[in-house]
């Protein structure tokens, strides 16, 4: 239908970004990736730690930033902005502009001598101006790519014609400060814009004295204080007196919730980043008090709420249910809250420093962005996308995904970009791809059985390395090493010429092994083994030894001890070295069908998305209908109609002939791995024959259903029914015609309390959405929701407003003091009822007559899941829900390859969140199965069936369920196609008997031995 | 709890020898693992013996322990489960290994009944080999001294089963025998299992509660033992805490790795410090030599022992048959109950105690041992 196009733009390289791209390149396309900055990684890069996991938010971003700069199948345009699309879907040519930044990417090798002898002096952006930079800078310092750039704005030699001290320091003559702004052309099929959002600037909120009180600062500001690598390295002091805080605020909701000022949104994440930022202030500041003041708690995501216990319980954050009123600064530069408490009384604390948890919002530039490429905005300057189309923009072609479609967490902002990559990829000409990698190599030597001859290449790294440990006194020593052939130094052994230098002396001196001194393998050791590649040697013919981190860094201060360990370093290198072996990746054929379990919403969403991409798949639901849970939806809280959707859906469905619909069907048994699973499907009915069915992956969307509750009298009287039950009898008419009617719902029935210790995420809105529809038929209807927190997180938010305004009731309850649901007449079942609360404005007991009383009870992982768990090797989380690989970043995998997850089955979530997780999930199979083959890990465990003993401690401790047992044998075998090299095994294996190749004992045992540890060795007397 | 009380028919010996047979005759088990005497006399062997009349030269509670229980019935079910009923009827050490090695693969216990009894130690194989036919009269003294209304301890069971206060029942075991308290005139039978009961009500005994002189002797004997563990424990600890005393308490051992034989929960089918992965090409011998002046051989020797030790301590019964078999007398069993004791007591877990008990490797806690990270 399009003349189809294999490149596809993406603009904005935050995390949503890089997600997209990764995705997109892996199924084949290629990506141009669009960054303003002259880094990607974006606002994730400036985080201290994430929540709920307190993971390093750099330490697991920057291994995605390396991947996405590395792929062949990505291109980045850094300093760049999307102008104009022309044409139609399936080929748009992109104007884009790649502003000048005066430093040549390719030839600069970040040594940051430039920076040093710069004399201008600009306040940091990274930093949020907590630090100055000079006027040539690296966005930060583990920016990808590492190259710097010249801020011309306040460049001497640009603005004034003076200086230009960096182009006489720069070794690698990068500086030219004859470089322009250019235009280029981008072809390509279609454009997701993943430009991401703005924190609040809280200037508007005079009353908070933000800019005028030195210790009240932003959430985002006092995250750069927090993180070690921040302008404060994590001692955190107060700007005011330099001196570290006694205790500190938080004010929720600035910027957010806040109709006046037009801002009638929930920004979703400011609740949790505050108390995790409480957490981490409490942990880094000895006797640090911390507390959060609030209107609502909304922990509502996965395991956020026992994150929120938490911090309650053990770290001891306190948490104040208020809205601020106003600061005062107080002389020495502490300041007085001044706030009321729930039941009136007015009160003020003093803290040393005040943080002002800003909400999100939509890019200042975002108004002439839309117009410049003619897409629609919503009321709050958020993407528009239409009902049940979360990922697509009001222009054909053009998606969108992360906080630009309104606020959003990384997981979900990870979800909506994978999920966009499958919605753009229709639009590209893909085929499913022949080889593992686009490059070609000569064929490899064979150094089988050869003396080793190993290379020695000790990198300066400008002055990184250099500066500190005497790096040609290192070389010296190589040499002396035994089978040391040859030794050198290098002034950037990752840049370009630097690699052909290496490529030359493996030739030269017929090298056979390759040690690298130099920075981590975990950013550079993929480079370095594309060198040996390309000189025709196995890529495990490696070794790296990091004098960067573990020298020059750690003991900048004793350069004399930094050279002694980068020599034992190098000497542990060689040892190793000497002992490496070449070791071959695995070939897997993928067979390119898909298994999706579970026919609700997120199933035949992730069916129809992989169908429509041209992959077959098996659908397999055990009901005799499909629909699941979307069957008894049938309001939105908008104008939108699910039922509609559900028709729509399930017709596409049988339409689709890729698509092969097994329902009234059970799952008996699946085996196998990625890209070759077999499962066997029996239907349910009597008489129906089992089916064996092939496939690639698996997507589990099982789905989950509501808790069999027995709470307030639910089992006793038919006037109390749940939220599910009480939509059905809106939707029957029930209540037209009849009197005017009391209704009172319940919030977090069995959820949200010990045992079942999570917030269901969907019951708020829902309790709303269904008040909102009695209120619009019988406006007289009195309506009491009686709640612990409203969680109307998002846009969501506008509707809560709503249900006040037409004069829905909230009245919030303690969990300590439950409302009680007692029978006027006892003795009648059909009696109405009476509802007993205590009213926390009152501080009095309260009793509700009422017709029906509405019961939003927790939405329940099925116990069929344990099953299903088994069967796949994959976990459950506490709570049953599926157990991702990462919360973070990994959002719809397992760690087992192959094996994807996606709508309720994951953990509670509302039509939209679904759609965009299954759309994710059929991505991300899509980059397995638009493989024809892919490549296991060359460095995996083997087990030695002689001296396995068969305990099967390793088959418990595999993450990735590759240790299996033979039952026949009686001993472990590892699964090559999913062992990921971890050693895990290896180390629980304790007859010896699994060794992990490329670091088998011999191997780790003659690194050490070469080390001089006389001092143990001399007492032990071995 | 209930229990068969069954009144002494010449000796304790005999007796529960009468009941083993009579429930191989009404066919309750088709076989019985249990020790007997060897035709010289001077020594005993695990038999599975199928006919009743092998049952003559059984003994449940032989005055030494040649072999491990548990290794023994690893031997048999390593490959698998047994398809018919076998009664094993062991030492608690034994039972306790054989319930480690059924939660590490190298038993089978499905079928497998077991049948433990109040154990006051055994005979040091050493004193034994000496004169065995005096061992079995000093073996009769230390029951009496055991099963005695005031219990006292024997001065010549093994150093091992002087510290043992896992002496008596537990709930891993399908049937116990309880002799303690007794003064050797009944016997208990305490059933754990349905499968127990059942076969107690196919022999018609009858169940009564009375405990309560049985339970004396038991908390008797484990008051002493626990006072003489500590004891112990406390003057090892002067002794071998330390690299340096550790060094000096392994300085005089052979190599010859009998411990590590005898011990039913080292199952490794070869044992990493015999294989060739520790041993050097002989220049590295030279170098070691020179960076310290001298090299002790056999080499390796002190980190066979670490070796054993970390993959031992979780699992550790403290059966003591490591020591028992040591030529050189290190008192290699009362060190590892002073390591097993602290890296069990980590976890809160108890080598073989219940089966239901996860080894505490294969459990993930997300929250522990924060002392040991850094601050």
């Amino acid at each position: 239908m399009f003349n189809k196009n294999k490149s596809i733009l993406i603009v904005g390289a935050g995390i949503a970004g890089i997600q997209a791209s990764l995705d997109l390149a892996e199924m084949g396309a290629d990506v141009h990736l669009i960054e303003q900055k002259s880094s990607i990684g974006g606002h994730m890069a400036q985080l201290d730690k994430t929540f709920p996991t307190n993971d390093c938010s750099l330490c697991i971003l920057s291994p995605k930033m390396s991947e996405c700069a590395r792929h062949p199948g990505i291109t980045l345009h850094m300093n760049s902005s999307l102008i104009s699309i022309n044409g139609e879907p399936g080929n748009f040519t992109c104007k884009i502009r790649e502003s000048a930044t005066y430093v040549d990417p390719d030839k600069c090798v970040a040594c940051g001598l430039c920076e040093e002898k710069c004399p201008t002096k600009v306040t940091d952006e990274f930093d949020m101006e907590l630090r100055t930079r000079k006027a040539i800078y690296r966005y930060f310092l583990q920016s990808v790519p590492s190259n710097y750039a010249i801020d011309a704005e306040h460049c001497l030699r640009i603005t004034k014609g003076v200086c230009g001290l960096c182009e006489r320091a720069c070794t690698a003559e990068a500086i030219n400060f004859e470089d322009t702004d250019k235009e280029i052309d981008i072809d390509c099929g279609a454009v997701i814009l993943a430009v991401g959002i703005d924190a609040f600037d809280p200037i508007v909120y005079g009353q908070y004295g933000y800019r005028k009180f030195l210790n009240v600062v932003t959430s985002l500001e006092f995250e750069r204080m927090l993180c070690a690598s921040g302008p404060q390295m994590g001692h955190v002091v107060c700007p005011a007196n330099d001196k570290p805080p006694k205790n500190v605020a938080f004010i929720q909701c600035v910027g957010s919730r806040d109709r006046e000022n037009g801002r009638n949104y929930c920004s979703s994440v400011c609740c949790m980043y505050a108390i995790k930022e409480a957490i981490i202030a409490k942990e880094h500041i000895k006797g640090l008090d911390a507390t959060i003041f609030f209107m609502d708690v909304r922990a509502f995501g996965k395991e956020f709420d026992k994150y929120y216990r938490r911090a309650d319980e053990q770290f001891g954050v306190e948490f104040i249910r208020s809205r601020v009123a106003k600061i005062t600064e107080l002389p020495g530069g502490d300041l007085r809250l001044h706030f009321a408490h729930q039941d009136g009384g007015r009160d003020t604390r003093d803290f040393s420093l005040v943080v002002l948890s800003v909400g999100l919002q939509q890019r200042k530039d975002i108004l002439d962005f839309s117009e410049s490429i003619d897409i629609k905005l919503n009321d709050y300057g958020f993407c528009q996308t239409a009902d049940f189309q979360p990922l697509d923009t009001s222009k054909p072609g053009v998606f969108v995904c992360g906080a630009f479609s309104g606020p959003k967490d990384i997981p979900e902002s990870v979800m909506s970009a994978s999920g966009v990559a499958a919605r753009a990829a229709r639009f590209l000409g893909l085929k499913r791809q022949k080889k593992v990698s686009k490059k070609e190599f000569p064929p490899e030597r064979d150094v089988v059985g050869d003396r080793p001859r190993i290379g020695a290449f000790i990198c300066h790294c400008g002055i990184n390395i250099a500066g500190v440990v005497d790096v040609p006194g290192v070389v010296e020593y190589a040499k002396s090493l035994q089978n040391v052939e040859y030794a050198e130094d290098l002034l950037y052994a990752c840049s370009q010429d630097c690699m052909e230098t290496i490529k030359q002396r493996i030739e030269e001196h017929n090298l056979n092994r390759v040690l690298v001194a130099a920075c981590t393998p975990r950013t550079h050791e993929p480079l370095f083994r594309e060198t040996l590649r390309e000189a025709g040697l196995n890529q495990y013919l490696f070794e790296m030894a990091n004098i960067r981190d573990q020298c020059s860094w750690a003991h900048m201060n004793e350069p004399e001890l930094a050279t002694e360990k980068a020599k034992e370093l190098v000497e542990m290198g060689v040892a190793k070295a000497r002992g490496v072996t070449p070791l071959q990746k695995l070939p897997v054929d993928i067979d390119p069908r898909t298994l999706v379990i579970g026919g609700g919403l997120a199933g035949m969403t992730a069916a129809l998305t992989l169908a429509e991409t041209n992959y077959r798949v098996f659908l397999v639901e055990k009901e005799e209908k499909l629909g699941g849970n979307l069957r008894s939806i049938q309001f939105s809280l908008g104008d939108s109609e699910p039922q509609q959707l559900l028709e729509k859906t399930i017709e596409n469905i049988y339409n689709n002939k890729l698509i092969t619909v097994y329902t009234g069907t059970e799952i008996k048994t699946i085996d196998g791995y990625i890209g070759n699973f077999r499962t066997t499907v029996v239907p349910l009915h009597r008489g129906g024959t089992p089916k064996e069915l092939q496939h690639g992956v698996v997507i589990v969307a099982t789905g989950a259903g509501e808790y069999p509750t027995e709470e307030y009298r639910y089992k006793e009287s038919k006037r109390v029914v749940t939220q599910l039950e009480f939509e059905k009898m809106l939707h029957n008419g029930v209540f037209t015609g009849k009197p005017m009617q009391n209704v009172v719902m319940i919030q977090c029935v069995n959820s949200r309390e010990e045992g079942r210790d999570y917030c269901s995420r969907l019951c708020c809105s829902q309790a709303i959405k269904n008040a909102l529809v009695l209120k619009r038929e019988r406006p007289a209807a009195d309506i009491y929701v009686l709640y612990r927190d409203i969680r109307t997180y998002g846009l969501k938010e506008q509707y809560f407003g709503e249900a006040r305004d037409r004069g829905v009731i909230f009245l919030r309850y303690d969990i300590d003091n439950k409302p009680t649901v007692e029978l006027i007449d006892p003795e009648n079942p059909n009696s109405k009822l009476h509802v007993t609360t205590i009213d926390p404005i009152l501080g009095k007991q309260v009793v509700i007559n009422a017709d029906f009383v509405v019961l939003a009870v927790s939405i329940n992982a099925p116990e069929q899941n344990r099953e299903l768990a088994q069967m796949l090797k994959v976990p459950l989380n506490e709570d049953g829900f599926f157990l991702e690989a990462h919360v973070k970043l990994r959002p719809v995998d397992f760690a087992t390859d192959g094996i994807f997850v996606c709508g309720l089955a994951h953990c509670p979530k509302d039509i939209d969140e679904s759609i965009t997780q299954a759309t994710a999930a059929a991505a991300r199979a899509m980059t397995v199965i638009s493989k024809m083959v892919v490549e296991a890990e060359g460095s995996i465990c083997e087990v030695n069936s002689e001296l396995c003993s068969g305990c099967g401690l390793c088959v418990e401790v595999c993450a990735y369920a590759a240790a299996e047992m033979d039952e026949e044998k009686g001993i472990a075998f590892i699964n090559e196609a999913l062992c990921k090299g971890c050693g895990a095994c290896a180390a629980s294996c304790r007859s010896g008997a699994i060794d992990l190749k490329g670091f088998t004992n011999e191997q780790i045992f003659s690194a050490i031995d070469s080390l001089e540890m006389a001092e143990i060795l001399q007492h032990s007397g071995t | 709890m209930k229990v068969a009380k069954i009144k002494v028919k010449d000796n304790i010996e005999k007796t529960v020898l009468s009941f083993l047979r009579e429930t191989i005759d009404k066919k309750l088990f088709d076989a019985i693992l249990i020790p007997m005497m060897v035709p010289a006399g001077d020594s005993y062997a695990w038999v599975l013996a199928q006919d009743k009349s092998l049952l003559d030269g059984a003994y449940y509670l032989p005055p030494i322990m040649s072999v491990q229980g548990a290794k023994a019935l690893s031997s048999v079910t390593k490959g698998g489960k047994v398809n018919k009923r076998v009664a094993a009827i062991m030492r608690p050490c034994e039972i306790r290994a054989a319930i480690e090695l059924s939660k590490l693969n190298q038993i089978e216990l499905e079928n497998i009944f077991l049948i433990s009894m109040d154990c006051p130690g055994a005979l040091p194989l050493k004193d034994w080999l000496k004169d065995p036919k005096r061992g079995v009269d000093v073996f009769k003294k230390v029951i009496q001294h055991f099963v005695d209304e005031e219990p006292k301890p024997d001065k010549s069971v093994r150093p091992a089963c002087a510290i043992c206060h896992r002496f008596s029942d537990s709930d891993a075991v399908d049937l116990h025998i309880g002799i303690l308290g007794t003064e050797g005139e009944d016997i208990l039978f305490i059933p754990h299992s349905t499968q127990a009961e059942a076969i107690f009500a196919e022999l018609g005994l009858s169940l009564n509660e009375n405990l309560s002189r049985w339970q004396k002797g038991v908390d008797e004997v484990l008051k002493q033992r626990k006072k003489k563990r500590a004891q112990v424990q406390e003057e090892l600890k002067s002794t071998v805490v330390g690299f340096d005393k550790l060094l000096d308490t392994f300085s005089n051992c052979i190599n010859c790795h009998i411990c590590q034989s005898v011990c039913p929960i080292c199952y490794c089918r070869q044992c990493y410090f015999d294989s060739d992965k520790v041993k050097h090409p002989p220049d590295d011998y030279l170098m070691r030599a020179e960076s310290k002046g001298n090299i002790s051989l056999l080499p390796d020797k002190i980190l066979f022992h670490l070796g054993r030790m970390s993959h031992m301590a979780l699992s550790c019964v403290g059966c003591g048959a490591c020591e028992d078999a040591c030529p050189m007398s290190i008192k290699v069993a009362q060190i590892f109950s002073l390591i097993a004791d602290r890296s069990q007591g980590l976890f809160n877990y108890i080598a073989g105690k219940s089966i239901e008990e996860p080894l505490p490797m294969r459990v993930y806690e997300d929250d522990e041992f924060h002392e040991v990270e850094s601050p």
